[in-house]
């Protein structure tokens, strides 16, 4: 007999989907990153940078039972690094083309 | 299950609202809520790179010189508004989900279907303008 649910077998399949969901969100930042690369490097440095953390974020999802709070947090990171980056995007499409120092870029930010 | 189960049948009856009820939801709804926060943020993300190409990589439309920004600038905006309000939903479906609640409707289909028709409008009265220029 099957279970009404199937997850009531393998409990860890809808943690595996989360950090997968994770390493998606992970890969869509490299993505943007790379495509503004190429005419805007210093933000699209920044873009690739958040990569590896979002992919790091993703790695605690097996330990999250004990910290329900600490969840919170790491999502209002994502959201805020989302606006950081449609801000620098913003700026990057008004500021004209390419802002190739980090001297043009930094006003954004304050 | 069964914590929800609890929660929606015992003690929290008396006050829906207050944290002295509620109690931590099933991991797998947890899960669930959090997959579909990311997956609005790749949505987001994906709607800031969609402004930035129209607007870096389109080639100017003749006679309207502002065109890409106007079509760009609020794609990438929406893509910001997309992230604020998906952290916000996740909130509010993770309050409900610990007080056993129905989950409040999400506003993001509609506003993501409304934003997208008006870029569309947009689009077709730049591509207009520059024809008849």
């Amino acid at each position: 007999m099957l279970p009404e649910d199937l997850e009531d077998l393998d409990p860890g399949l809808a943690a595996e989907r989360t950090t997968l969901a994770w390493a998606r969100t992970a890969i869509a930042f490299g993505a943007v990153g790379a495509a503004m690369l190429r005419k805007e490097p210093v933000a699209g440095v920044i873009v690739l940078a958040m990569t590896p953390l979002i992919w790091a974020l993703g790695r605690f999802v097996g330990q999250r039972a004990a910290r329900p709070e600490l969840v919170s947090r790491r999502l209002l990171l994502v959201t805020v690094i989302v606006v950081m980056v449609s801000v620098l995007a913003v700026g990057v499409a008004l500021l004209g083309h390419s802002p190739t120092s980090l001297s043009q870029l930094l006003p954004l930010h304050g | 299950m069964v914590e929800r189960r609890a929660a929606r049948d015992g003690r929290d009856d008396r006050d829906p609202g207050s944290s002295h009820a509620a109690t931590e939801p099933d991991a797998r709804f947890t899960l669930a809520n959090e997959r579909t926060f990311l997956a609005w943020n790749r949505t987001a993300l994906a709607l800031v790179v969609a402004g930035l190409g129209i607007v870096q990589l389109l080639p100017p439309f003749p006679g309207v010189p502002w065109g890409r920004h106007v079509l760009g600038v609020p794609l990438i905006v929406l893509g910001a508004a997309v992230s604020v309000t998906s952290y916000r939903e996740w909130r509010q479906n993770q309050a409900a989900l610990r007080r056993g609640a129905p989950l409040p409707r999400s506003v993001l289909p509609r506003v993501l279907a409304v934003t997208i028709a008006g870029i569309a409008a947009l689009s077709a009265a730049v591509l207009l303008v520059s024809a008849v220029r």
